[in-house]
């Protein structure tokens, strides 16, 4: 034991440890646990740990025509598509701003980050305009599109981040021994960078499952994605928590399994490398 | 290889950036199709006068220090005792970090639940202990603090995450040393920790500062800026003027100012790695 | 969600098929007579149209009988439910971009109709094509004053919407421990308590304070209130305003019915106003103090829960709270007067057409409407398990069944509320927010100053100042 880790008496550390994992773990746990409760013990006056469980929410969540499967294919597939250009373009920019060596790339990676740094309220309105002149509001595109604007610049960042990290003599050696430049890229490069690439794959898709904003300005009849059906339960009569409960848990957990899978670069990744 | 990504960031970002600008001099109307009438500076002359913007930039103010206070104590807490664990601090951690996967349309939703005054856990736990019987997210005061507490909740397990990765590079031998000196932890955590972590506290600091201005998705689901106005914080606002009142040419000068703020904190954070590279 | 609602339905009704077949045929049977044929119904069949509303009651009920349009239209309708916040957002924006994402849209008469009345289209082209079906019995039999407040601007020529729902405020009240305390009320107040068309909202406050003394053992406090800094909270207080012969801008019963592009100062300032301010004011103090979180959802479920006595509240809350365990112990009346009338706020909304819809579908979009505000679908609303709205014709509430379900026992619990409603309606007894295409940014002006006052940062007299100077700078006046 270091000498550094013993500071406090043990049982005030467990105290305060058990006080935030109680903090941080109970809303999550009731949200999971009210979801199997029927909606007559959710709105009681009392709270309830004890009741027969029921999967009614989730079960009137996926059956018949109308159900969530197109708020969740619509999820998916927008969230997907952004994250599978965002890495592909931002791996390939990320490489070229970590290898290039030109006067003003300061300015240009501030620029790029600089971007995604733009409040989300204030992109609406001229992203709008923009969309309407393409015909892009309603459509999976367009919500593609404006989940680049923040996932983008993101994926450019972070894996110039990463590329920063790795020494330019091992491509350099490949191309003196014949490879082209592309060749290196793929063959050498690449295979070292799968832990950048995960990592950035799947905080782009976190951000862009999660956005609420963006979904509910740019979405129409055929596009809304899953927090869409979360916030249209809040209706004027009241809210259906047992649903609502249900489609939280089914918004979270996933999120939180795969974020949790890339852990160890995570901080990477959220401190855009300022953090090595 | 850059300029598949460059030119599309270009044209997704660039064209809203001076479209924005020009809106900022226009006045816009939805009205019967889209128009714009050209009015000078006269957005820019009331996003200075203004008195309800200059309180909303007030309360954002309360927010943001509040927020990204308690973040950063309660986060560098959790990190040190995370650090401190000998056995187990990779599930604690993993524990702690769940809340910041969450969506934040969702965490304000699970905090509508949580205090709803009716059936919500947390507020049948505050009146059954006397703490507090009101509504919690109706009055002046509690919903502000609610509102933090909310953004604090989901956010702290970023900073932590952070200062635990920070605290690897805390000097080992300099801490043994001290310890031969006879120094107490009191003294070893401002002489020594603190100081070695300063820099990435700082990161921690404006990592939450950006995203501070740009989240609201937790207010806009709880409170929407109520009651009186009481946590109505700038991007609520811009909110309102842009898509309640359709005023969007006043909406881009508000916008604008936002983008500035950003972009202030955005320099100090690549000045910032800059400095870092250059020390490291 | 519509959705999720359907997904009710077939639980709640044991089978939608059975319903659904049975409202096709009733509809054509009734509505045969004023119509050309089954081909006009027939027209637009295999048209696919988007439909966006509130999520409200009608349109839960509407969701549930779209089987019935589509066998008697062959028209698609789809149906995108929000609050309705973000339904303005959308249909402004579907304007702004001179496109129709949305085809039928539920037009709210002052976020949607007055800023926006030049996207929809004019219903008379409509009425008056021989080749559509016409409107069963006529807009005539629509009530008159919802005509004008939902679907007309500034002149009685044009129509951009048919009267589609109609919450208004009324005053819900225990009659069961009103007619208990009736005598001791009388002892201690000097009157009777039970409301008629004389009593005052000064005897309202004065019944609120002695239920909040005590008096009673069954709840803590007399009145309660949807004073949140939201819309309900400017609906609550405009019933209060009007009643002292307040009002938010000059000529406010005509800017209230056809509404203007221009309404001049506000008038807020004036001293029937600042009386309706004070008295507001002196009525919140002895309020449920729960008053200023609740929303018309909340004070209704407190209500429910027995917190308090009475309530101006939205008349369509019958529905569910006669389905609670107050079922049967609960009053209804128009509201209190005051020096200057009784004034219940109506909250109405129409549902129109898409301007920029193709003409394929804008001929799908006013079956639809047709269908949509017909007798017998309002019929079948009242019936139905899943919501449905309240009536706004007259002839619906002209028909023996519906007569006879206002009286309990009664399986259309809205009509507990009938009689109460058609002296609500009457002209002098409706009261008409302004229908300026500025609104929404006055009302929050409106329910701002007033949370603020309420949390007694602000006097009356300095909140109507400052909500009268903010109201002039955003109208221009």
């Amino acid at each position: 034991m270091t000498p550094a880790k013993r500071w406090l008496p043990f049982t005030l550390k467990i105290a305060l440890l058990t006080l935030l994992l109680l903090w941080t773990l109970v809303p999550i746990l009731w949200m999971v646990l009210s979801s199997f409760k029927p909606n007559s013990i959710i709105t009681a006056n009392t709270p309830r740990l004890l009741f027969t469980p029921t999967l009614e929410h989730y079960a009137t969540l996926f059956s018949g025509g109308n159900s969530l499967w197109p708020y969740l294919t619509n999820s998916l597939l927008i969230a997907g598509t952004s994250t599978l250009i965002a890495v592909v373009l931002g791996c390939m920019a990320g490489f070229g701003l970590s290898r290039i060596r030109i006067k003003g790339k300061q300015h240009l990676a501030f620029w790029i980050i600089s971007t995604r740094m733009a409040p989300i309220a204030a992109v609406i309105v001229p992203l709008y305009l923009l969309f309407r002149y393409l015909y892009l509001l309603d459509t999976h595109i367009g919500l593609i599109v404006a989940y680049l604007s923040f996932n983008l610049p993101f994926a450019i960042w972070l894996m110039t981040a990463f590329f920063d990290d790795l020494p330019p003599d091992l491509e350099e050696a490949a191309m003196i021994d014949g490879a082209t430049k592309f060749q290196a890229f793929r063959l050498v490069v690449l295979p070292l960078m799968t832990p950048g690439l995960v990592t950035t794959a799947i905080l782009c898709f976190i951000f862009a499952w999660n956005d609420y904003a963006f979904a509910q300005t740019f979405s129409g009849p055929g596009t809304q994605t899953i927090p869409i059906a979360a916030a249209q339960l809040l209706t004027q009569t009241g809210i259906d928590w047992g649903k609502l409960l249900a489609i939280g848990t089914i918004v979270v957990c996933p999120m939180a399994i795969a974020g949790l899978l890339v852990k160890r670069w995570l901080v990477k990744g959220l401190t855009l490398g300022a953090v090595k | 290889m850059m300029s598949p990504a460059l030119f599309l960031l270009a044209l997704i970002t660039l064209v809203p950036f001076f479209s924005i600008i020009w809106m900022s001099f226009n006045d816009v109307s939805l009205m019967g199709g889209l128009s714009m009438t050209f009015s000078g500076l006269d957005n820019w002359q009331r996003v200075f006068t203004d008195p309800d913007i200059r309180a909303s930039w007030l309360i954002s103010l309360v927010y943001f220090l509040s927020t990204v206070g308690l973040e950063m104590l309660i986060g560098t807490v959790m990190a040190l005792l995370v650090y401190s664990l000998r056995r187990g601090s990779n599930i604690v951690i993993s524990l702690l970090l769940i809340p910041m996967f969450i969506a934040p349309v969702i965490v304000g939703l699970l905090g509508r639940f949580m205090l709803d005054p009716s059936h919500g856990l947390y507020a049948w736990i505050l009146n059954e202990t006397g703490l507090f019987d009101g509504n919690i997210l109706g009055s002046v005061g509690s919903a502000m603090a609610a509102v933090i507490l909310m953004d604090v909740w989901e956010w702290t397990p970023l900073v932590a995450l952070i200062v635990l990765a920070g605290l690897t590079s805390v000097p080992e031998d300099t801490l043994e040393a001290a310890e031969m000196d006879g120094a107490n932890y009191r003294q070893k955590l401002l002489y020594i920790i603190l100081p070695s972590i300063s820099n990435i506290l700082l990161v921690a600091l404006l990592i939450r500062a950006m995203d501070a201005i740009r989240f609201f998705a937790i207010i806009f689901i709880t409170t929407n800026g109520g009651p009186a106005d009481s946590t109505k914080i700038i991007p609520i606002r811009l909110y309102d003027i842009a898509f309640r009142f359709f005023d969007l040419g006043y909406a881009a000068a508000v916008g604008i100012t936002m983008l500035v703020f950003s972009i202030l904190v955005a320099n100090a954070f690549t000045k910032l790695l800059k400095r870092r590279e250059s020390a490291s | 969600m519509t959705q999720f609602k359907r997904r009710d339905i077939l639980k709640g009704m044991g089978g939608l098929a059975g319903l659904s077949l049975m409202g096709a045929g009733a509809l054509r049977t009734a509505l045969a007579q004023g119509m050309a044929s089954d081909e006009a119904w027939q027209q637009a069949s295999g048209t696919t149209i988007q439909f966006i509303s509130e999520n409200t009651p009608p349109t839960t009920a509407i969701a549930a009988n779209l089987d019935a349009f589509k066998a008697l239209t062959g028209i698609t309708v789809n149906i995108t439910e929000m609050q309705l916040g973000a339904l303005v957002q959308k249909v402004a924006l579907d304007f702004g971009a001179g496109r129709s994402a949305y085809d039928v849209i539920y037009a709210d008469p002052y976020q949607v109709l007055a800023p926006y009345h030049r996207g929809l289209v004019d219903l008379n082209t409509f009425i008056k094509d021989g080749q559509q079906p016409v409107v069963p019995k006529g807009i005539e039999d629509f009530i008159p004053s919802q005509l004008a407040a939902a679907g007309r601007f500034e002149n009685a020529d044009a129509l951009y919407a048919l009267p589609y729902d109609c919450p208004t405020m009324i005053w819900i009240y225990r009659r069961d421990l009103f007619e208990k305390y009736r005598d001791q009320i009388r002892q201690d107040l000097g009157f009777d308590p039970m409301p008629t068309d004389d009593t005052t909202w000064e005897q309202y406050y004065q019944i609120a304070a002695w239920f909040s003394n005590g008096n009673a053992s069954e709840v803590k406090y007399g009145t309660g209130h949807q004073a949140q800094q939201y819309d309900s909270l400017m609906c609550d207080f405009s019933n209060v305003l009007f009643a002292y012969g307040g009002s938010y801008f000059a000529n406010g019963q005509q800017i209230g019915l056809y509404g203007t592009d221009s309404p001049g100062a506000c008038q807020l300032t004036s001293d029937a106003s600042l009386e309706a301010a004070r008295f507001y004011q002196k009525l919140l103090k002895v309020a449920h103090p729960g008053s200023t979180s609740w929303d018309w959802t909340g004070v209704a479920n407190a209500f429910q829960n027995g917190e308090f006595a009475m309530m101006p509240e939205w008349h369509e809350f019958a529905g569910s709270l006669e389905s609670s365990d107050l079922k049967g112990k609960i009053g209804y009346a128009p509201l209190p007067k005051g020096p200057a009338r009784s004034a219940n706020l109506w909250g109405g909304t129409g549902i129109g057409i898409n301007a920029n819809a193709s003409p394929e579908k804008q001929k799908a979009a006013w079956l639809f409407l047709v269908w949509a505000t017909s007798p017998q679908t309002q019929l079948m609303g009242l019936k139905s398990q899943v919501g449905g709205g309240t009536p706004t014709r007259q002839s619906v509430y002209d028909m023996p069944e519906v007569k006879a379900a206002s009286k309990p026992p009664t399986d259309m619990p809205n009509m507990l509320t009938a009689d109460t409603m058609l002296i609500a309606w009457q002209d002098d007894h409706i009261g008409l927010r302004p229908k300026i295409p500025q609104w929404n940014e006055v009302d929050t002006v409106i329910f701002t100053e007033l949370s603020k006052m309420l949390a007694g940062q602000m006097s009356p007299e300095e909140t109507m100042q400052s909500a009268k100077q903010r109201i002039d700078r955003i109208v221009g006046a």
